[in-house]
């Protein structure tokens, strides 16, 4: 193998590993807030991704002009599903752990059926945007620019998440996820705390799925296959922790890449599940996990 | 719980299908993925039988097919077909046991299927038991026929005759351009489907001494095919072959062009590239593409039916008939053209009409020399075309007398 | 205390025996092919969600990667009775043999694990199994395998197209499982993996060997998950890693559990006669529009049940047996 193609592949892993970063960085706030594991997350991504469709077949406006937009509404829809769904599974008296699991999982369901209801089964995908189609060329190394974009929204959402930790609500949120008792002494409103969690968490994941809808297609399974992808970075990170998720999301992306020239593309999922459960052999709660 | 009582209970009156039915039909069960993945397939596919049945149950003018002048099933008294589909999301277990009860419940005299297959395995295993045909459409695994099965007949080409087909092509190409393609690079999704096909073209490449410079498997619907695109542009092949369904075959384009390849020329095994998704999802990359197809839009010269029935399909669902939705048709007419010449809708009276067809070409959409099935239920007159997309739009360039336009050939100097 | 314990178990016992009675003569007078179809996926599914529920429920164990037991079971009948000749009538003890040494070895490394890591790990160990025999030629890789049709016969475990031998024996199967878990319920064994689930620390300062324990449990439920696995392989004809080992399987396997009640004798049951006849009959009828109606009223169902009833569909019954508790 040349040089360069050694590096294409490394470029092309840490670009995706950025997107998976992004797409686990919602899931991994929500759970270190409430210890409650998102299963509808890939449907969250999905309904951005049609959101940035329809809006751009109607006006033909560029998915990087939506990105407020969209991530509004998802903030918005995060916070619908908290009020309307995760609010009563969590004050359910029994077997806590297991409703939150299966509501969300029945909640991703739904989604899907109603993307199809609404949208149809077929694939659908966003063209002719600024970035589209094109690539930098740094000596022999392409770095296309819709996935080179979307990185950079990745880190910029991840510093933004970093400065939202620094704010009296990011103190409340930690204060929170701490105790989540005791912050009801001192004047915190969990219930308004856990909503804004659940409004950041789903914003992020649209923040990922304009900017994926920028390069990939739409269809309304097409949550599945970046959601498995989001808990296994979420698990291998720590749950909860941002940096985690971080680090997790492009080594995963690397590991996947390399898997894939090493050994057979068709493998190379399971490169990435073996290097999971390596790690969790020597650190049962992930790379930044609280032991 | 009682069946009738849930389906009041959950309010669906509508889809009660159990209701009495009018002596003079005959019903015809129809199972393709509905939901899930592979739904947008069996959406179009739902369409196409609708058109096929309002062809052969509607009054309008003879359009030039099998069973197109209308009004019915003349021989059983005008009676018309009447289809009942089904999902089977794309599982084999929910597509046995869909086909059961449109046997047993809906009394179907015939099922027609059922896109993948995988479900076409069990579906037809459920035919020879309760001794009804199977009329497959578009499973085009070659193992489906090879079981020695007595009620399967399949209308369509398998992945063997198609490959084929896709190799004649390039002996073909080399012999009217004198640059042959030296090496080609397998890109298959794993699935069964590409399993089958690429086991073939690796078969024929070595026949044809043709040098197989990658042979890449990859995962099916995967969040990324850049690594993938990466070994197809070291490997460099003159032509790649790539297996995929709609999303891989719109993303693996997106891969080679992000990392500044282009491929000196694409022959797909068509599947995700004669969609019409494929074609708005790939843009201007799909430019050039070639990809073998069971059917010809632009072949109205020779099938004048071809414009009527797209008409009527176009009406109905907003697209051009593509290579699945042509060979659905083809199927259902084929189906209702036997179940006409049995006089009957007794299952073994339609078997022994289904294995006495011999419909000629120029009576079917189809290019085919026909349909005309072998000892396995095989049709074995269904020869494919080359397609090539110009302007985003496929056409005929092999055979070439059949050619709407001359086929651009980038290989080789 | 005991005593108003064993009479309670007695009257469990008499309930499953009445049940059973129910079961084997009811379907007698049943026609109808799709409604001895979905008695028979319910009652298989009642059978694998108990056995899911021996290593969720009584252990505490949510297991999202079952599918991993019940494919195994399935390849392993398929490829004895294909390969090598084995009838069915003993390969299917092999496949739930080898599910449970499966669960041995998933649950070696993963059992460290604790709440969402664990149910993550077991996701993973799943998709890995699934993409192993995707991309292994010998069991078939994804052309999956036939399972040929043979005479109708009790040692081949074909029936053609009668549906009631394979209604019994998934009846059995599914009746299996209860006097499993029935048994395991009075035995030493249960009352030490309930102290593993309810409290780790003061199940360990009692003596009882966590590890061990859970070690127990898996080997159990994966043995039926296994079983089971291979009773559907036979039933459906044809085996391949998307029908019988994709993720949604582990789900399927551990939503009758949960939504009928974890951790107890009846949950399984009501849960799978409640979840699988809707599932099926749904998208019998409604799927056929192919607007996606079935999936939404899937999805909407496990919301309202797991929100509205916590505890499981059991507590109804429990409830009306007791008054409030």
């Amino acid at each position: 193998m040349t040089l360069e193609t050694l590096l294409q592949v490394a470029a092309g892993g840490l670009l995706m590993g950025l997107i998976y970063a992004l797409v686990a960085a919602g899931l991994s706030l929500i759970f270190g807030l409430m210890d409650v594991v998102n299963f509808a997350h890939g449907e969250l991504m999905m309904l951005a991704m049609y959101a940035v469709f329809v809006i751009w077949d109607a006006t033909g406006l560029d998915p990087l002009w939506q990105l407020p937009v969209v991530a509004g509404l998802l903030f918005l829809t995060g916070m619908a599903i908290y009020r309307g769904l995760i609010a009563r599974a969590l004050s359910v008296p029994f077997n806590r752990g297991m409703v939150q699991i299966f509501v969300t999982f029945g909640l991703a369901i739904f989604i899907r059926g109603a993307a199809q209801f609404v949208w149809g089964g077929e694939f659908r995908a966003v063209n002719h945007t600024w970035l589209s189609d094109r690539s930098l060329n740094l000596g022999g190394v392409f770095l296309p620019l819709p996935q080179l974009a979307a990185s950079a929204v990745c880190l910029a959402a991840f510093a933004g998440l970093l400065a939202i930790s620094r704010t009296e609500f990011g103190r409340a949120l930690e204060a929170t996820r701490e105790d989540r008792d005791a912050v009801a002494l001192i004047g915190i409103d969990r219930d308004r705390i856990f909503a804004m969690g659940w409004g950041l968490g789903a914003g992020a994941v649209g923040i990922a799925g304009v900017m994926l809808a920028g390069f990939y297609y739409v269809g309304p399974n097409v949550g599945a296959s970046f959601a498995l992808i989001a808990y296994v970075t979420v698990a291998l990170g720590g749950f909860g922790s941002m940096a985690g998720a971080l680090v997790a999301g492009v080594l995963i992306g690397e590991v996947e890449a390399f898997t894939a020239v090493v050994l057979e593309p068709s493998l190379k999922q399971i490169g990435v599940f073996a290097v999971y459960l390596l790690v969790l052999m020597f650190r049962p709660r992930g790379l930044f996990g609280k032991l | 719980m009682d069946r009738r009582q849930f389906i009041i209970g959950a309010g669906m009156l509508a889809a009660s299908t159990t209701a009495a039915r009018a002596a003079d039909e005959v019903v015809i069960g129809v199972v393709y993925p509905l939901t899930g993945n592979g739904a947008a397939v069996g959406l179009d596919a739902k369409a196409a039988y609708e058109v096929a049945a309002e062809i052969i149950n509607g009054t309008h003018a003879p359009i030039g097919v099998a069973m197109g002048k209308g009004g019915g099933l003349d021989r059983l008294g005008g009676a018309k077909i009447k289809l009942v589909f089904a999902d089977s999301q794309n599982d084999p277990q929910k597509a046995r046991a869909e086909a059961e009860r449109l046997i047993t419940q809906e009394k179907a005299v015939a099922i027609v299927g059922s896109y993948t297959s995988a479900t076409g395995a069990t579906i037809s295993q459920v035919t020879e038991r309760y001794e009804v045909p199977y009329i497959s459409a578009d499973n085009s695994s070659p193992s489906l026929n090879q079981r020695g099965l007595k009620w399967f007949f399949r209308t369509g080409p398998h992945d063997e005759m198609f490959t084929k087909g896709m190799f004649d092509f390039l002996a073909d190409v080399a012999k009217k351009t004198g640059k042959p393609a030296k090496s080609v690079a397998l890109f298959y999704e794993d699935s069964i489907f590409g399993t089958d096909s690429s086991n073939v073209q690796r078969k024929l490449a070595a026949a044809a001494g043709i040098t197989v410079a990658a042979d890449i498997r990859y995962r099916a619907s995967s969040p990324s095919l850049s690594t993938e695109a990466q070994k197809l542009k070291a490997a460099n092949a003159d032509v790649l072959l790539p297996s995929s369904y709609t999303s891989d075959a719109i993303l693996i384009l997106k891969a080679m062009n992000e990392i500044g390849y282009k491929p000196k020329a694409v022959l797909a095994q068509a599947a995700g590239f004669q969609e019409s998704a494929f074609m708005q999802g790939a843009g201007a990359l799909a430019e050039g593409v070639m990809s073998r197809s069971s059917f010809a839009l632009d072949a109205d010269k020779l099938r004048p039916a071809i414009p009527v029935v797209n008409g009527l399909y176009k009406a109905h669902n907003n697209k051009d008939m593509n290579d699945n939705t042509s060979r659905e048709i083809t199927a259902l007419l084929t189906l209702a053209d036997a179940i006409n010449r049995a006089g009957s809708a007794k299952p073994d009276a339609i078997r022994a009409a289904l294995v006495a067809t011999d419909i000629p070409g120029s009576q079917t959409i189809m290019p085919w020399a026909g349909v005309k099935f072998d000892e396995t239920g095989q049709n074995t007159l269904c020869n494919p075309v080359i397609q090539q997309v110009f302007d985003g739009v496929y056409k005929t360039v092999w055979p070439f007398d059949l050619a709407a336009k001359d086929v651009v050939w980038n290989v080789g100097g | 205390m005991d005593n108003f314990i064993l009479a309670r178990r007695r009257r469990e016992l008499m309930v499953a025996g009445a049940l059973l009675v129910v079961a084997v003569v009811v379907p007698r007078f049943i026609a109808d092919v799709t409604t001895l179809n979905v008695i028979i996926l319910s009652l298989l599914f009642a059978g694998l969600a108990q056995a899911w529920n021996i290593l969720g429920g009584y252990c505490g164990q949510i297991s999202l990667g079952h599918a991993l037991y019940f494919g195994i079971g399935a390849y392993v009948s398929t490829l004895l009775y294909v390969h090598a000749g084995l009838p069915p009538s003993a390969g299917i003890f092999l496949g739930g043999v080898v599910g449970g040494i499966a669960a041995l070895l998933v649950g070696w490394p993963c059992f460290r694990l604790s709440g969402h890591y664990y149910a993550i790990a077991t996701v993973v160990v799943g998709e890995i199994g699934y993409l192993l025999f995707l991309n292994w030629d010998y069991v078939g890789g994804a052309t999956g395998v036939y399972i040929p049709i043979a005479k109708p016969s009790l040692l081949n475990l074909q029936f053609g197209k009668d549906k009631l031998p394979y209604l019994y024996l998934v009846l059995a199967f599914a009746a299996a499982t209860w006097i499993a878990a029935w048994l395991i319920e009075g035995s030493r064994w249960g009352y030490a993996w309930r102290a593993v689930k309810d409290d780790v620390v003061a199940a360990r300062s009692l003596g009882v060997n966590i590890f061990s324990s859970k070690m127990a449990a898996a080997a159990i439920s994966g043995f039926f998950t296994g079983l089971g696995g291979a009773i559907y392989g036979l039933y459906v004809g044809y085996i391949d890693p998307d029908s019988v080992m994709a993720g949604h399987f582990s789900i399927l396997i551990a939503l009758p559990a949960v939504l009928g009640g974890v951790g107890t004798l009846w949950g399984p049951i009501l849960g799978a006669a409640l979840l699988i006849p809707v599932k099926e009959l749904s998208s019998s009828y409604l799927g056929g529009s192919g607007r996606g109606v079935d999936l939404m009223l899937y999805g909407a169902m496990i919301v309202v049940v797991a929100l509205a009833q916590p505890q499981g569909l059991v507590l109804l019954f429990r409830r009306r047996a007791h008054g409030p508790a």
